[in-house]
């Protein structure tokens, strides 16, 4: 049977996604008067549908997970987004920088890959980044470990007890630290009022005070004319006979039509599953491996963090661990020195003090894997008070087993559904296992009387990498700004593009990099886009 | 906490409860209401229902009366994208009930294999050493999900009812704190 397509009109630019990469891009285009149109597998998400609640909560996270397959599989879902704002519509917005150490590891170390760029490159972004979404920190304490740059906009969010408890034992073990810099308001910031401290961050925070891109670039996209269409599923990017520019994308609508958008340029924005996927499903003739993948690399390089997770009890009344948000509220790049750990190479952020809930994925019911029945009641009671949470997120090198590959199951549409493999080098490991022997001598000096590691298995947070960026076609899928090497007019942004991963959450660096990139794009839309 | 002033925020989130039908006509319901009026089970099978209750009730003590088996039933009977299980958020890949289902099935049948009875028919400490070699891994002849996994996921679906609520939240002794409130207890 014949299927009806629908040609659309031609716009200039179709973004796949609408997270918060697909966001800056929809920003700056729109701004710059360019037609765009942000295609979202998921809902539109309004205010109001930002429940305060860890079960109502879970509607943000994709229920299409990747099919996961090896020693270390990722943490897809809980990490993934579905709807508007994509993950950092339930992120924690902690927003630590990668170093300058991060972004010339093969260079300076023979280890993992270098960045097309440098940290002095992408410095002013962080710092325009800060001011156009409003975040909280001390720049002069964090100048400790990182090159100076301009003041946050706001002093750092406040500390609860539950924070602070843990201060006696980063002294005692001679590690500085600093208050966390997040992406949340201390005090009122362009309209949008200081955050309460009532730990529901990862619900969806519907007041603003928490930078969700639907009340940042995705809002400044929208008011200047960008349209984000719902339920809208991309399986492929379409390219012209010659295969050498992209002519548009094609989707199934709501209706679970299929569509077709012509655009002057396409941006992949899904994620890290999703980017490879559409573009290894885009294969023609011209591009037998798939559209940007004729040397082999798309796909390759996945990277989670580690992350050492320490559970401290303290014999306090109430440490208040109810208050707060989810990012921290101290850290420490201390001990950031990729060759400071004996026989494993990387990188770790200790930080802590979420606010926690009991039946959070990292709450108290789950602190305790091992415990049911009436302990279990016994110890959701005690912790709901004196628990707190300390963490070092770990570095992984970029591997390029670690990948995203076509899967022999199909989507609804006859698609290869992405399948992707993942586990943990001995040095991810090795970094894990020492940061875990750390976190439990700063919990016993901070004077927990009770305290354990999650030694089960290393987790696997965030999820980077898949369509690393470079210098040349033949090493990478793309150049600095997320422009791919093989066609002009195809573009790929998001985490998806980080070569390393440092041991940092990945959203700062993100925004910069695609603010980075879209303002390279818009000021050459000419040549670029044809 | 007299530093922390709550702000007037959005009110009524349509989506905020669970749709359960009674004697024919449509009401709205928390799971542990649900449970306490027999609230008609949609997918489940009442074998099912008895061994989640059971399991749920070793796992939390609690859980049944908070409505696990209702709110795991409501759950697998909604569209995927609203779905609100732990199973979803744990990378499971939707249809979610035929995870149920074979997680329960296996239950089931170790439990026939291991002591000749369903896990509901068992003593508290038949039921206790069961949940506990599931666990850990340890039950010989196992067949379906991993063990340790349905014991994660049905753990926390019990949290969830007993804890995860705004009920079970502030019988604690914490603050729920809410921006937009669950309409229902959860």
């Amino acid at each position: 049977m014949a299927v009806q397509e629908k040609v659309q009109e031609k716009i200039d630019v179709a973004i796949v996604g609408a997270g918060a990469s697909a966001s800056v891009f929809a920003s700056v285009l729109a701004r710059a008067g360019k037609k765009v149109v942000m295609l979202e597998q998921g809902p539109d998400w309004q205010n109001g549908d930002l429940i305060s609640s860890e079960i109502w909560g879970r509607r943000l996270k994709t229920v299409n997970p990747a099919i996961l397959e090896g020693k270390d599989r990722l943490g897809y879902s809980y990490n993934a987004g579905w709807g508007s704002g994509g993950a950092a519509t339930h992120y924690f917005a902690m927003f630590p920088r990668l170093l300058p150490s991060d972004f010339n590891m093969k260079s300076a170390y023979g280890r993992g890959l270098d960045w097309p760029f440098g940290y002095d490159d992408l410095a002013p972004y962080y710092d325009r980044v800060a001011q156009d979404i409003g975040v909280s920190g001390d720049a002069k304490a964090e100048e400790r470990w990182r090159p100076p740059g301009q003041p946050y906009p706001m002093p750092p969010i406040r500390s609860f007890r539950h924070g602070d408890v843990w201060l006696r034992g980063f002294e005692a073990l001679g590690i500085k630290t600093a208050r966390a810099t997040v992406a949340i308001n201390s005090q009122d910031y362009k309209g949008r009022p200081a955050c309460v401290y009532d730990g529901w961050c990862n619900a969806g925070c519907p007041i603003g005070a928490l930078a969700n891109p639907s009340f940042t670039y995705l809002e400044e996209a929208r008011k200047h004319g960008a349209e984000v269409r719902p339920f809208s599923t991309v399986t492929r990017v379409l390219t012209n006979d010659k295969g050498d520019r992209v002519t548009g994308i094609e989707y199934y609508d709501r209706a679970r039509q299929r569509q077709v958008l012509q655009a002057d340029v396409v941006i992949l924005a899904a994620f890290v599953a999703q980017n490879p996927r559409i573009l290894l499903n885009s294969a023609t003739g011209k591009h037998p491996q798939g559209l940007a993948n004729a040397n082999g690399l798309v796909g390759r390089y996945v990277m989670a963090h580690t992350g050492a997770t320490i559970w401290g009890m303290f014999d306090e009344p109430d440490i208040q661990n109810y208050m707060g948000v989810l990012a921290a509220m101290h850290w420490s790049y201390d001990r950031y020195d990729k060759t400071a750990r004996p026989g494993a190479f990387g990188s770790i952020l200790w930080h802590c003090s979420p606010a926690i809930k009991p039946n959070d994925i990292g709450g108290i019911a789950n602190s305790r894997n091992d415990l049911f029945g009436q302990p279990l009641v016994d110890f959701i009671k005690r912790g709901s008070r004196q628990l707190s949470r300390l963490q070092a997120f770990g570095e992984e090198l970029p591997n390029p087993d670690n990948r995203v590959v076509l899967a022999t199951e199909k989507d609804e549409f006859g698609f290869p559904l992405p399948r992707i493999n993942h586990a943990y080098d001995a040095d991810a490991v090795g970094v894990w296992q020492q940061a875990c022997d750390e976190g439990l001598k700063i919990a016993r000096a901070a004077g927990a009387t009770e305290s354990w590691a999650l030694r089960a298995a290393p987790p696997t947070i965030h999820m980077v990498g898949g369509t690393a960026m470079g210098r040349s076609a033949a090493d990478s899928v793309a150049n600095g700004y997320g422009q791919t090497h093989e066609i002009a007019n195809l573009w790929i942004a998001g985490v998806t593009l980080f070569p390393t991963e440092g041991a940092v959450n990945p959203t700062y660096t993100m925004y910069a990099a695609s603010l980075r990139g879209a303002e390279h794009l818009a000021a050459n839309w000419g040549t670029i886009a044809g | 906490m007299s530093e922390i002033q709550r702000r007037g925020l959005v009110q009524g989130a349509m989506l905020a409860v669970l749709s359960f039908t009674i004697d024919g006509a449509e009401v709205w319901l928390s799971p542990s209401e649900a449970q306490a009026q027999g609230a008609p089970m949609t997918v489940l099978t009442p074998d099912e229902v008895e061994t989640l209750e059971a399991v749920g009730e070793t796992l939390l003590p609690g859980a049944r009366k908070a409505g696990i088996a209702n709110f795991v039933d409501n759950q697998l009977g909604v569209a995927p994208g609203d779905c609100l299980l732990m199973a979803r958020i744990a990378s499971v890949r939707p249809p979610f009930a035929n995870l149920y289902r074979a997680a329960l099935g296996s239950i089931e049948r170790s439990c026939q294999t291991r002591h000749g009875k369903r896990f509901a028919q068992l003593t508290s400490s038949e039921q206790y050493d069961f949940v506990d070699r599931m666990r850990q891994n340890k039950i010989e002849g196992w067949q379906g999900p991993a063990g340790p996994f349905v014991y994660f996921l049905l753990r926390h679906d019990a949290v969830d009812v007993a804890f995860g609520t705004v009920e079970g939240i502030e019988s604690l002794g914490t603050p729920y704190m809410p921006h937009i409130s669950p309409e229902k207890r959860w």
